[in-house]
């Protein structure tokens, strides 16, 4: 005999009772844990991707979009930047490392983007086979992008203008010469080739030919469509963005500022859903309440009795207090497993529709979630216990 | 333990229950009185009075569950208001076991686990081996490992006396526990419990309005109203 089997034994006896409000609990735990599991993943994949990249620069817009387009291969590009622009702030001395990219091109819906072996360094993503490129019109595949499309080394390909779908590319076909590793980035979702390859696709194109902006090489001169720039030191923040502002055709975004403006936005619906979820929270109370105060008192004579075999208030009070943990721990472990299961699917779901997220593995905010369910329950239990603790065995007896 | 420590003054043990001019009640209300009652230890006693009299009263007061008006108790020795709360809790589990006439077992639980918990409630090690023991010398064993709920009525009582008795109590107090059985199942009750508890070297105090018990005890003693 043991605190915790009496304490099962009386849950027991209510089953239907009992599982209708863990189940409300469970629910109450499961939204608060998948908005937590959400916006922490959401972040992650944000945090992942901006790969410490402290500025970006691209042509005159909206600094969002050009966040979008260069960073998460979301949206049209702003446009392109002449090629001695973007050379020259990569000179600024305030310029730890600059990263060009040029997006304007996809293949299979995935986006082909120019730049630097460097690129794939921000990420962390090594090769998994071959090589990276030597000359233009060499490609090296994200680890997804080869998978879907089937490229393997050697492949060859056709870049699609535009970013999705598009007018076939065929004079100038790509040749796969490495697959990238997962790196869980924006990378994995790429074909990475040289700058001068996107050159090369739209040479001698007429600059009107393309209808989305920034697609095509100006007739006059070589052009990138962004600069991703790391600081080389906090002095950097201060004057970089002022000089890039300077310039007549330059725009400068802050990653950081950039997505802390997305996420406040996202922040508002996320907010009705929190008031949801601490509303069921307080219903899962509530009925915890209500119902362990009418447990107890239906168990008055079977309590009174175990203080006359010798059980102090004490041990009564904490009786009913282990009931109520055991149900708040059942209901919160419940909806833990709810959240993650569905976060689960989510992210599949997500990943089919290119919008990977990255799920945090279990941690310090699960636990955070459970003993606050746990204590939540104990303290709606409270009540109860104090009721339980005060039951007179004499009253309860001498009616009988 | 306080209630062991107890020996007269000349080295005898003290009876198991000696009251004088008790009047017992709840929240300053007298309900019932009892002038005086000796049972020596291993002995049998019987408080008779009607329905509603106030025995349950009386036998509570005495366990220190409910008030003293007035008078004195002493169980084994020791007067258990004058204990501090817990200690009297303690006193209560080890001293004086119960047994009631509705109130047999906590649902839920097996049989066994009826009888330990005594011991659970007051703390001390659970002995598997003599709550067996005790069930088998009660003649319940087969029914040991059976939910309460699936238990006679007989088989319950049987369960509650062995729950009574599990802690080696110096004093059996049983409230009512012939009430609504027939003539050849209270002499049986009444005999379970006498045999039992002097087996155990308990004494046995059953408080009742059955006047069938009368002849089987020597020392009766009335309820009587407070003045």
């Amino acid at each position: 005999m043991t605190l915790v089997r009496l304490a099962l034994s009386f849950i027991a006896r209510r089953p239907a009772v009992w599982l209708l409000q863990v189940a409300m609990l469970a629910f109450g735990v499961w939204l608060v844990a998948s908005l937590v599991l959400l916006e922490r993943g959401i972040e992650r994949r944000f945090a992942h991707d901006m790969a410490g990249v402290d500025l970006i620069v691209g042509a005159k817009g909206s600094p969002l979009q050009i966040v979008l387009s260069s960073l998460f291969a979301m949206d049209t590009p702003t446009g392109n930047i002449p090629l001695e622009q973007a050379q020259a702030i990569a000179r600024n001395p305030l310029v730890a490392q600059a990263v060009p990219v040029s997006i304007g091109d996809n293949v299979g819906g995935f986006r082909i983007v120019g730049t630097t072996p460097a690129y794939a360094d921000l990420y962390h993503a090594h090769l998994a086979h071959g090589r990276w490129w030597v000359k233009p019109l060499e490609a090296v595949a994200g680890a997804t992008a080869a998978r879907r499309l089937h490229l393997s080394v050697g492949d060859q390909f056709v870049g699609q203008h535009g970013l999705s779908g598009g007018e076939a590319h065929s004079a100038t076909p790509f040749r796969v010469v490495g697959v990238l590793q997962p790196s869980g980035s924006i990378v994995d979702r790429l074909v990475l080739t040289d700058t001068s390859s996107v050159w090369k696709v739209h040479e001698g194109e007429d600059a009107d030919a393309g209808a989305i902006p920034g697609l095509v090489a100006a007739r006059h001169g070589r052009e990138v469509t962004a600069l991703l720039v790391k600081y080389r030191s906090a002095m950097g923040a201060v004057v970089l963005p002022q000089v890039v502002t300077a310039k007549p055709d330059l725009q400068a975004a802050s990653p950081a500022v950039e997505v802390r403006r997305i996420a406040r936005a996202l922040g508002v619906g996320a907010e009705v859903l929190r008031w949801i979820a601490i509303a069921l929270l307080l219903l899962a109370a509530g009925g915890f309440v209500v119902n362990l105060w009418v447990a107890i008192d239906q168990r008055r004579p079977e309590l009174a009795l175990l203080r006359v075999l010798g059980a102090s208030r004490l041990r009564l009070v904490s009786l009913i207090s282990l009931e109520a943990a055991i149900l708040g721990l059942v209901g919160s472990v419940l909806g833990l497993a709810l959240a993650r299961l569905l976060m689960a699917g989510l992210e599949s779901v997500a990943e089919q529709y290119g919008a990977e997220f990255a799920l945090p593995p279990l941690g310090i905010t699960e636990v955070l979630i459970l003993s606050a369910g746990v204590i939540l329950a104990v303290l709606a239990g409270l009540p109860a216990a104090i009721l339980a603790g005060y039951i007179d065995p004499a009253r309860e007896l001498g009616r009988a | 333990m306080e209630a062991q420590a107890n020996i007269n003054a000349d080295g005898s043990e003290p009876c198991a229950l000696a009251v004088d001019g008790l009047v017992a009640g709840y929240a300053g209300r007298p309900v019932a009185r009892l002038d005086r009652l000796r049972i020596g230890n291993g002995e049998a006693g019987l408080l008779l009075g009607p329905s509603g009299s106030g025995k349950t009263t009386l036998l509570l007061a005495m366990a220190g569950l409910a008030e003293r008006i007035s008078g004195n108790v002493l169980v084994a020795g020791v007067a258990p208001y004058s204990l501090s709360r817990h200690a009297l809790d303690r006193f209560r589990g080890q001293t004086i076991g119960f047994v009631f006439q509705n109130v047999h077992l906590v649902a839920g639980l097996t049989l066994l686990q009826n009888v330990l918990l005594a011991a659970f409630a007051t703390g001390v090690r659970q002995d598997p081996a003599r709550a067996r023991e005790l069930i088998e010398r009660l003649g319940v064993g087969a029914a040991a490992d059976q939910r309460a709920e699936k238990l006679s009525r007989g088989q319950a009582q049987r369960a509650a006396i062995a729950r009574a008795l599990l802690l080696r109590p110096r004093l059996i107090l049983a409230d009512e526990p012939t009430s609504s059985l027939d003539d050849t199942a209270c002499a049986a009750v009444a005999e379970v419990l006498r045999r039992s508890a002097h087996e155990e070297g308990a004494a046995l105090l059953i408080a009742t309005h059955d006047h069938r018990l009368r002849p089987h005890f020597s020392t009766i003693a009335t309820v009587g109203t407070p003045t």
